[in-house]
């Protein structure tokens, strides 16, 4: 996981996304999707298929950190999946409970 | 604090993706998603607002606002994923400049066709639109007012406009704007087989060999697919995929034979294939003797231009005589597609003579099974349904269609094209359920549902798209209403035609948009209007599947659906404003009521109470009209084709299904049309029924190739050809405000072969002019990038409203389905 997240703003933006990979290149695919700010792998499937998260602080900020990987030659699809935001000036801990 | 909840929304997220990857994700529940009581977050199932594909994508709302989506994973369409454009689908509701309030255009307070956009009420806005539309009816007639709707309006949107037009106004000049994008397609359908709309459906992506595509980008266009396409291909080896275009784009990366040709020969590869098949033996004669019948197409049908353009002087057959066909036997085919030989189409089309062999012999391949698409570059066509027409031979003469995999398969552009224009009936010449006007029988059966007095319903076909445009020009046609759509931009030749047309001074137009496109500022009347899940609707996909939603969020102040509006409207007509005498006296008990009580507030449309719909459910309409009108429009609706091989569900099925493919009989659903034990219709014992045509057979016909409308010459010496972008759907007005999607493709682009800028001493970047014969557009000039014009052709996007291409467009169309070819043009290029 590769840090650097910082909140200007009070929203936190969390997105899941597959890539689906040329097999031969997976390593290499891994290795680019660390290199961009905030975030994680969490799996890859034997087919070539990374489950993997981009945290941000905008719907903006998730979509400029997707757009550096869409263009990588060793992914053959890039599909977002989850989205949602958190707006976290408004105390309202659900899940404490 | 916060941590907890971070933690807590990426695992969810984390598990959503994990379960459309298929792999397993240790320590997180798999049920977190669903915990709205934890996370406080309201979800619900919607189908997408773009592309035809029909994904379905879970809405998240939490305090009256869309806060999450992910790919539904219940949906057999996505199964979970979303494309770039579907993953933002929570924003396009929120841009900056959503309009809230009607804008007339006026000076000191009154209507002025030269006035600045002002804001008004809702009432004045009815007020002037209602006096405009009686003052055109009165002075002339029901010809004078038309409508150009949407493949994007819901089901019930679709049905109320063709209700309120050609029962209510009594006009057939009511067309979608689909017929820029399927009209080719549903003619072919019609022609081939007698009914409307795809035998196979998106499961023939897991069962097929082959994958040949004709004129579609389905890497950009309809990503979703792209991606079951892709895993196909790469989870069994033996997957081939043929790609067919006159540039190289994205779809081509997949390609194992990627052919470019010069545009329009399409026609010569079609017949080509036909031939080699016969040549090689390869015809599945059972098939073909029991199950189709051959015929010989006219010819030399013109281009669907001015009846004074010299193209339309000179054609021999552009009148009546031009969709005609007399019988032919196997033989005489044979010998029309003989003269394709692979020498000669090779020839034509640009393509090397292996590669057409290698094309040729997945179909001709009796083992092989194999799936064709295509989308624009076919339909968008001046021999568009000449093109479906070929395509269908192939898969007709090798019995390769109705069966998993064997697929001819044509795809859609809007999520209701096939769901409202095409099934509801809102083309000129249409009725729900494949009937048209122009049958006295249809008429019968719509006046007969509708509760109407014979005779309401005009047998005249009213103005189609690319009319309309010529009559608003022309004067003829007065009052006009633009609802979801954007034709100002979408239309060919918009310098000529549309432009002049909608500032006519001797025309109103309306156009209701959530937000300020070029149309709405070419208006006269801008209404604010709702979108997606600001209301509730039905959505009909390529593959048949009809998909309903429920209002989710309040839409702004001041914002209304369109259904609202088309119904609200009627309340302003007494039935003695919009109807003779003659026909009010066949139905005496009309007189004193207005549109909105015959055609909505009745019996049939009304009958569902507000009970059936929860307190605590939105929906504006039903409780602003008192009854809940979306059931009550779809039902009458769906009651034109239960019965007829269209069959609908129960509507409230539809709010627990994930869609279902129709015809629904007995409760399920269709995959395969046409064959015996996949569809309930086909006759015992037959096979195969193609039950279009009564006698159960579909037509092979004999078509030749045709040269374009406008090709290169010495002046303009380059083809030009149009089309979409992955980021943006259509004319951007919902994508372009997305700022992610407008950083990834801000401006359209002139993509054109390295070779053709240098010997015009261009560089990447340069800004350059487009010149036609009908006006010019600047644009910079990109040499690299996604898509690679081979020399002599170049291709630039249409989304981007700040450069029209479709000022130097040609507005030829097929003369069959009146659909424009936004792909052939010729154009020259020079440096500003």
């Amino acid at each position: 996981m590769t840090q650097s997240s910082n909140s200007q703003t009070s929203e936190y933006h969390v997105a899941s996304l597959i890539a689906s990979c040329i097999l031969a290149q997976v390593d290499e695919v891994k290795a680019a999707i660390l290199a961009v700010d905030d975030t994680e792998i969490h799996v890859t499937s034997a087919e070539g298929k990374i489950v993997f998260t981009i945290e941000g602080t905008s719907h903006k900020d998730i979509g400029k950190k997707m757009d550096i990987l869409r263009v990588h030659t060793g992914i053959l699809n890039l599909s977002p999946v989850y989205h949602q935001v958190l707006d976290e000036s408004v105390d309202d801990d659900a899940t404490k409970q | 604090m916060s941590i907890n909840r971070r933690e807590f929304i990426k695992a969810n997220a984390v598990a959503a993706a994990a379960a459309v990857a298929g792999v397993s994700v240790p320590a997180i529940a798999s049920n977190l998603i669903t915990s709205s009581d934890i996370t406080k977050l309201k979800w619900d199932k919607a189908p997408c607002r773009f592309c035809g594909t029909g994904c379905s994508v879970n809405v998240g709302v939490m305090d009256g606002k869309v806060v999450a989506t992910h790919g539904d994973i219940k949906s057999p369409v996505n199964k979970g994923l979303n494309c770039v454009k579907g993953y933002f689908l929570s924003k396009i509701m929120y841009g900056k400049d959503r309009l809230t309030t009607p804008l007339l255009r006026m000076t000191n307070g009154k209507y002025d066709k030269e006035g600045e956009f002002t804001p008004i009420s809702w009432d004045q806005a009815f007020d002037i639109m209602a006096e405009k539309a009686k003052e055109t009816l009165k002075k002339s007639g029901p010809t004078a007012v038309g409508m150009f709707g949407s493949g994007q309006w819901t089901v019930q949107e679709g049905y109320a406009a063709v209700k309120l037009y050609k029962a209510g106004f009594r006009s057939n000049n009511i067309d979608p704007n689909a017929r820029h994008c399927m009209a080719s397609a549903v003619g072919g359908f019609m022609r081939t087989f007698g009914i409307d709309e795809p035998m196979g459906c998106y499961d023939d992506l897991e069962a097929a060999d082959a994958f040949v595509l004709w004129g579609s980008n389905m890497a950009e266009m309809h990503p979703i697919l792209w991606t079951r396409l892709t895993d196909r291909r790469l989870s069994a080896p033996h997957v081939k995929v043929a790609v067919l275009s006159t540039f190289e784009h994205r779809s081509f990366d997949l390609a194992d034979n990627g052919m470019i040709f010069t545009p329009q020969t399409d026609l010569a590869i079609l017949n080509y294939i036909a031939h080699y098949i016969i040549s090689t033996g390869r015809v599945n004669k059972d098939f073909v003797n029991k199950h189709t019948n051959f015929r010989l197409g006219e010819t030399d049908i013109g281009y669907g231009l001015r009846p004074e353009h010299p193209l339309e002087q000179k054609a021999k057959n552009n009148g009546k005589s031009k969709g005609s066909s007399t019988p032919i036997d196997f033989d005489e085919y044979a010998k029309f597609v003989s003269t394709y030989t692979v020498e000669y189409t090779s020839k034509l089309s640009g393509v090397p003579e292996h590669k057409l062999e290698a094309l040729a012999e997945l179909y001709a391949d009796p083992k092989i099974k194999v799936t064709s698409f295509w989308t624009m570059g076919f339909n968008q066509h001046t021999r568009g349904v000449w093109a479906n027409n070929l395509v269908y031979n192939i898969h007709l003469l090798t019995g390769k269609i109705s069966t998993p995999g064997n697929s001819p398969f044509s795809l859609t552009g809007q999520p209701s094209a096939c769901g409202t224009a095409r099934e509801v009936g809102t083309f000129s010449h249409r009725l729900p359920a494949d009937m048209v006007v122009t049958n006295p029988k249809h008429r019968a059966i719509a006046e007969k549902i509708w509760d109407l007095p014979e005779g309401t319903i005009p047998a005249k076909p009213g103005y189609h798209a690319v009319l309309q445009n010529r009559m608003l020009k022309d004067g003829k046609l007065n009052f006009y209403w633009v609802q979801c759509n954007n034709n100002m931009q979408a239309a060919a030749n918009i310098n000529e035609e549309a432009y002049p047309g909608y500032r006519n001074p001797k025309n109103f137009i309306v156009v209701s948009d959530p937000y300020p496109t070029v149309t709405a500022q070419a208006a006269d009347l801008i209404l604010p209007t709702a979108m997606w899940v600001e209301k509730e609707g039905v959505y009909g996909n390529a593959e048949r599947r009809t998909q309903s939603w429920y209002q989710m969020v309040e839409a702004p102040t001041g914002a209304k659906s369109d259904l609202w509006q088309l119904v609200e409207f009627s309340k302003r007509f007494a039935i003695e404003d919009v109807w003779p005498e003659e026909l009010i006296a066949k139905k005496p008990e009309v007189r004193g009521k207005t549109l909105y009580d015959v055609l909505f507030q009745n019996p049939s449309v009304a009958k569902f109470s507000l009970d059936e719909i929860p307190d605590e459910r939105l929906n504006d309409e039903s409780r602003d009209f008192g009854f809940y009108i979306q059931k009550g429009l779809f039902e009458e609706y769906a009651s034109f084709g239960r019965g007829h091989a269209h069959d609908l569900a129960p509507y409230d099925r539809y709010h627990k299904e994930r869609g279902l493919r129709w015809p629904v009989v007995n409760g399920k659903e269709t995959k395969w049309r046409f064959k015996e034990g996949s569809d309930p219709y086909v006759k015992p014992g037959s096979g195969w029924d193609f039950y279009g045509h009564k006698d159960g057979r579909a037509i092979i016909f004999a078509l030749p190739y045709e040269p374009p409308a406008e090709s290169p010459d010495e002046e303009y010496d380059l083809w030009l050809s149009t089309g979409r972008v992955l980021e943006h759907w259509h004319s951007g007005s919902m994508t372009q405000r997305v700022p992610e999607l407008y950083k990834a493709m801000p401006d359209a682009l002139v993509y054109m072969h390295p070779d053709d800028a240098k010997s015009r001493g261009m560089r990447r970047g340069d800004l350059v002019k487009l010149i036609s014969r009908r006006g010019e557009v600047q644009t910079r000039v990109e040499t690299r990038g996604r898509n690679k014009p081979p020399v002599g052709l170049v291709y630039m996007p249409w989304f981007d409203a700040s450069r029209l291409v479709n000022k130097v467009t040609l507005d030829a169309t097929d003369p069959l389905s009146k659909q424009t070819d936004y792909k052939k043009c010729a154009i020259k290029i020079v440096k500003v």
